[in-house]
């Protein structure tokens, strides 16, 4: 038998038509010519005054396009005939528009609802058009049900709107959007991370795990649906301002989460996947360094992250938009919503009348601590240092019945725009929770609000947040006021001596004044929230070098929690246990303390001090989100600086991922890459 | 550890001993291994399972690092990226992304190698074309039997055209065309001056391939040296010839005798049953019969055959049979291939 009978089955011809970097110019060309003639021809027309012939002409351009447009898809598809699968491609959906767009405007009973018809069966037939030319070619097969969807759901679309169901057609546009832009932004990444080297190679396949792996594609299709219908669950009798609050706080936040976890599912799945499947003897049998490894992997999910939370974010910002342009309760509504919520402020807290004297009077508290309770005093001098002040603070924050209390605000804009003061009152010694707080305000020592010729007393509800305005010309030139709040509160029933009022240091009172749009803020937002992801990101994959994947899940869970509720649990904890000012000379003072109580046998005691530590140092190592709370900002209207999300860039971004990083790396690079016994 | 030129593969005193958790000695898999393999050889390593043979592949591929003892592949560390860049490697299992098509994974691992994207597409073609792969490159690997999960680890390992081929059990899950094919692909790699370790225990591709082989048994080398030195029986002779009548063989029988020889073994050759049955794949394939597995494949690739610049298309048509890399080239006197595998293929 002679060798050579064998006959080799000749390869399938790969798809040409545009594969060539040239044809695909060419064809951008001619379509970039075509519509720039033609839209160029009708303007010149027009401006000739032959309008009519101007608008034919511009449908014959549109006609155009698409059918070039069209002819250039197939041919990646059927290589020998592009003009025929064009052809039937134009037919269904230009003609049965034509057609359509006839019978409803005929005039007879039922015909809007006829074309219409007309017009969703047109493009579901050339949406299975698409698919049936591009479905002979399996290179294609994803594209073309792609294609075909997008047709379908952008005639539904229409539909819809056309049966003037805005709102339907707004999330079906808004879901329709989000995916198409996922697989657009995934091509685009893929693009990006085309290089031939280990890092972006590693990090290229991880993107491809993250759209295939089903628990990644159950958390998308949660974001890609949640984001776009959850203005339509909104309340509708709820007034704008909170619905607007609202939507923004869940959906970013809800992204943030959603993210948050798919992350670790994904950085764990694809780090322990590897060494338990032993797909990791295959890449690291290849010239790629270890750390190349985790770093390729890290990078592929940050790299998927920007484009969730690009997507997440433009969604959210288009849905806030619409919710914010639909109609308002009342006109006050409709301001809360422009200047309190679709904004960026700067917040000014209050400072002392006389901040000299306040400090000495601190400092003299202090000293007679430290003489009346030595002890006490110096099992911790930072907290004790820091509950003296809170004492005092709240103290100066209280305006008692006899007595006018002074808060300074600096910094203010002196300009022609004024600024708004939020407060939050709370009616001491009552105990019904919502009685009414009475008091009188002067700013710059003159009374305000003047209405005709009279001071109006502000009669607000305890514990609610309420926003006053304050006009430019209240505010005076030197960017700095003094307000002045006087207690009008009268004696309740029952009662034997009047309400003090406290506004609560912090978040009791405040002045606002705007330093830029709701756009920039936005977008600062999204990226404190990438950077965030990106810490988790680091923490995971660190965790699956040396865990197997329940542990690692865990352990990153653990950490991204903890990061979430740190400012949370330092509050819990800063009550009990000592937080120290400074780390490392705590740690020392600590420690000797802890052994002389140890030494005189107060076991429990010297117990507790180093649970605290243990504790301290957990909240030490863990980052705080909690300092980059940009989504409860951007919600509530106030500013994220950029000097935070650059902090946030740098400390959680950064540092965090490069510390936690090389911890991983420390124990990924000397282990043995076997199946974890753990 | 100095770079010993023409030494491949070098270990001394290698042993590896796994530990558990709690750092306590448990299995000692590889003791006191020395080893050397020099450029161009076949190198066979052979055990029953479990004898350490895999764990010295993983140390050699710096995936493990050994508890004693130094290893230098190509003259240098075998963890160095530069090491790696040379060395191909088949592991026992294919582990591959079950998500990635096929010519998506040999990108992938092209782009380890940092390949640049034409060279890279043109191998491709020419793998998946040599492995087989070629109508079902589209497919995600996971839909993949264990032996097209196989081709595909076979060309992945060949991507980078390395110096240096780790084989661990090549042929495992292979059906024989596709175990013929590698045994060809080895001899040609061979006969290029790449190095191959072949790591098995199927003897008959250890027989017909290595020039060496290594004997293991619980992680130790109990015997060494050059296959047909370990192989030949030293007391006995074997003659072939055509067909005999009873009368000749009868004669010969008196030759011997005069010689003093007393004992002769007359029997008909059998053909071996791998050789029948590709013959009778290849009459399937001759009369056109359809399959949607994998599909022969061609031969060699042209950039493992050194004609890495040569268009595949423009390229002289070599005969692309099963079994036609060994028949195509001059056989070396020092390779001991079955020849009688050939001759029964092309004299059928």
């Amino acid at each position: 038998m002679a060798a050579s009978s064998i006959s080799r089955t000749p390869r399938p011809e790969r798809a040409s038509g545009l594969d060539g970097q040239r044809a695909l110019g060419a064809w951008l060309a001619a379509l970039v010519g075509i519509v720039a003639i033609g839209l160029g021809a009708a303007w010149l027309l027009e401006s000739q005054g032959s309008g009519q012939v101007a608008g034919v002409l511009r449908l014959l351009t549109l006609a155009a396009t698409i059918i070039w447009a069209a002819s250039g898809l197939f041919r990646i598809a059927v290589p020998a005939g592009p003009w025929p699968a064009t052809a039937g491609y134009a037919a269904l959906l230009g003609g049965g528009a034509a057609v359509a767009e006839l019978v409803a405007r005929a005039g007879f009973a039922g015909s809007f609802g006829l074309g219409l018809t007309l017009q969703v069966i047109a493009a579901a037939a050339s949406a299975w058009w698409t698919w049936r030319v591009f479905r002979g070619a399996p290179r294609w097969r994803v594209q073309a049900a792609w294609s075909a969807a997008t047709i379908a759901s952008a005639a539904a679309v229409w539909f819809l709107v056309r049966h003037d169901w805005p709102v339907a057609a707004t999330g079906l546009a808004g879901v329709t959007g989000m995916a198409v832009g996922c697989v657009l932004g995934l091509a685009g990444l893929r693009q990006a991370l085309s290089g031939a080297a280990g890092i972006p190679g590693v990090a290229r396949t991880v993107l491809d795990e993250a759209v295939r792996m089903r628990v990644s594609v159950a958390l998308l299709v949660l974001l890609v649906v949640m984001v776009p219908t959850l203005p339509l669950l909104l309340d509708h009798s709820e007034r704008l301002a909170y619905r607007v609050q609202f939507f923004l706080n869940w959906a970013l936040g809800g992204t943030g989460l959603i993210l948050g976890l798919l992350t670790i599912f994904l950085a764990c799945g694809s780090v322990c996947g590897d060494i338990d499947s032993g797909r990791i003897h295959m890449t690291l049998a290849k010239p790629l360094d270890r750390w190349e490894y985790l770093v390729g992997k890290w990078l592929g999910i940050v790299a998927f992250n920007l484009l969730m939370v690009a997507l997440a974010g433009a969604g959210t910002y288009t849905f806030t938009k619409v919710l914010g342009g639909t109609l308002a309760a009342d006109d006050a509504d409709r301001d809360a919503v422009d200047r309190q919520v679709l904004t960026a402020r700067a917040e000014v807290l209050p400072a002392h009348d006389k901040p000299e004297e306040y400090d000495a009077a601190i400092d003299a508290a202090i000293r007679q601590l430290e003489q009346d309770e030595p002890d006490a005093f110096r099992r911790n001098p930072a907290a004790a240092r820091r509950r003296i002040r809170q004492e005092y603070d709240w103290q100066w924050h209280t305006v008692t019945p006899d007595m006018v209390s002074t808060f300074v605000f600096h910094g203010l804009p002196t300009g022609s725009e004024g600024v708004q003061l939020q407060v939050k009152p709370r009616a001491n010694n009552v105990d019904i929770d919502l009685a009414d707080v009475r008091f009188v305000l002067s700013i710059n020592d003159r009374p305000w609000p003047i209405v005709d010729g009279q001071h109006v007393e502000q009669t607000l509800p305890s514990q609610a947040v309420t926003t006053l305005e304050i006009p430019a010309e209240a505010l005076g030139d030197t960017g700095t006021i003094r307000l002045t709040v006087a207690n009008r509160n009268l004696v309740p029933a029952g009662e034997t001596r009047p309400t003090a009022i406290t506004f609560s240091p912090g978040d009791g009172m405040k002045v606002l004044h705007r330093v830029g749009g709701f756009d920039g803020n936005f977008v600062r937002c999204l990226l404190v929230i990438w950077f965030k992801l990106a810490m988790v990101a680091a923490a995971a994959v660190a965790a699956a070098t040396f865990l197997g994947f329940p542990t690692a899940v865990l352990l990153a869970m653990v950490v991204y929690f903890a990061a979430l509720g740190s400012g949370f649990l330092r509050d819990a904890l800063g009550e009990y246990n000592v937080v120290a000012d400074s780390a490392l000379g705590s740690v020392a003072e600590r420690i000797v303390a802890a052994a002389g109580l140890a030494a005189q046998f107060r076991f429990y005691e010297a117990g507790r001090m180093l649970l605290g530590f243990i504790s301290d140092l957990v909240l030490w190592l863990v980052p705080a989100f909690s300092d980059y709370d940009a989504v409860a900002k951007l919600a509530t209207g106030i500013a994220v600086p950029m000097g935070n999300v650059l902090s946030c860039l740098f400390k959680i971004g950064i540092v965090y991922p490069v510390v936690i990083g090389l911890l991983g790396w420390v124990v990924f690079d000397r282990r043995d890459l076997i199946r974890s016994s753990t | 550890m100095t770079a010993t030129e023409g030494i491949d593969i070098k270990c001394v005193g290698l042993t590896k001993t796994f530990r558990d958790f709690w750092m306590r000695p448990r299995v000692k898999a590889v003791e006191g291994l020395d080893l050397e393999v020099r450029r161009g050889q076949v190198y066979g390593l052979l055990g029953p399972n479990g004898s350490g043979k895999s764990t010295t592949i993983k140390m050699l591929l710096g995936l493990l690092s050994p508890t004693k003892g130094r290893i230098a592949v190509l003259g240098r560390r075998p963890r160095d990226v530069a090491t790696k860049k040379h060395v191909g490697y088949l592991p026992e299992e294919s582990y591959l992304y079950r998500f990635l098509s096929a010519r998506e994974t040999l990108d992938y691992y092209g782009r380890l190698f940092r390949l640049p994207a034409s060279v890279r597409r043109e191998r491709i073609d020419m793998l998946l074309d040599m492995v087989g792969l070629e109508a079902v490159e589209h497919r995600p690997v996971g839909e993949f039997s264990k032996g097209m999960q196989r081709r595909v680890g076979l060309a992945q390992s060949l991507i980078n055209d390395p110096q240096l081929l780790i084989l661990d059990e090549p042929t495992s899950g292979m059906d024989p065309v596709g175990a013929r094919q590698i045994k060809d692909l080895i001899a040609d790699l061979g006969r290029r001056g790449k190095t191959v370790l072949l790591c098995t225990h199927q003897l008959s591709d250890v027989e017909d391939l290595c020039d060496r082989v290594a004997i293991m048994f619980g992680g130790r080398v109990h015997a060494e040296g050059r296959c047909d030195e370990l192989l030949v029986q030293e007391d006995s002779t074997t003659i072939r010839t055509d067909s005999l009548p009873d009368g000749v063989v009868n004669e010969i029988r008196g030759v011997l005798a005069r010689h003093g020889i007393g004992h002769l073994d007359v029997e008909r050759p059998r053909r071996r049953m791998e050789s029948l049955f590709l013959e009778i794949v290849e009459r399937a394939r001759a009369q056109g019969t359809e399959t949607s597995g994998a599909r022969s494949g061609g031969q060699v690739a042209d950039f493992l055959r050194g004609h890495e610049a040569a268009k595949r298309r423009d390229a002289p048509a070599v005969p692309a049979a099963v079994g036609a890399g060994v028949a195509d080239a001059p056989v070396e006197t020092a390779r001991p291939v079955d020849t009688g595998l050939i001759d029964s293929l092309i004299n059928r």
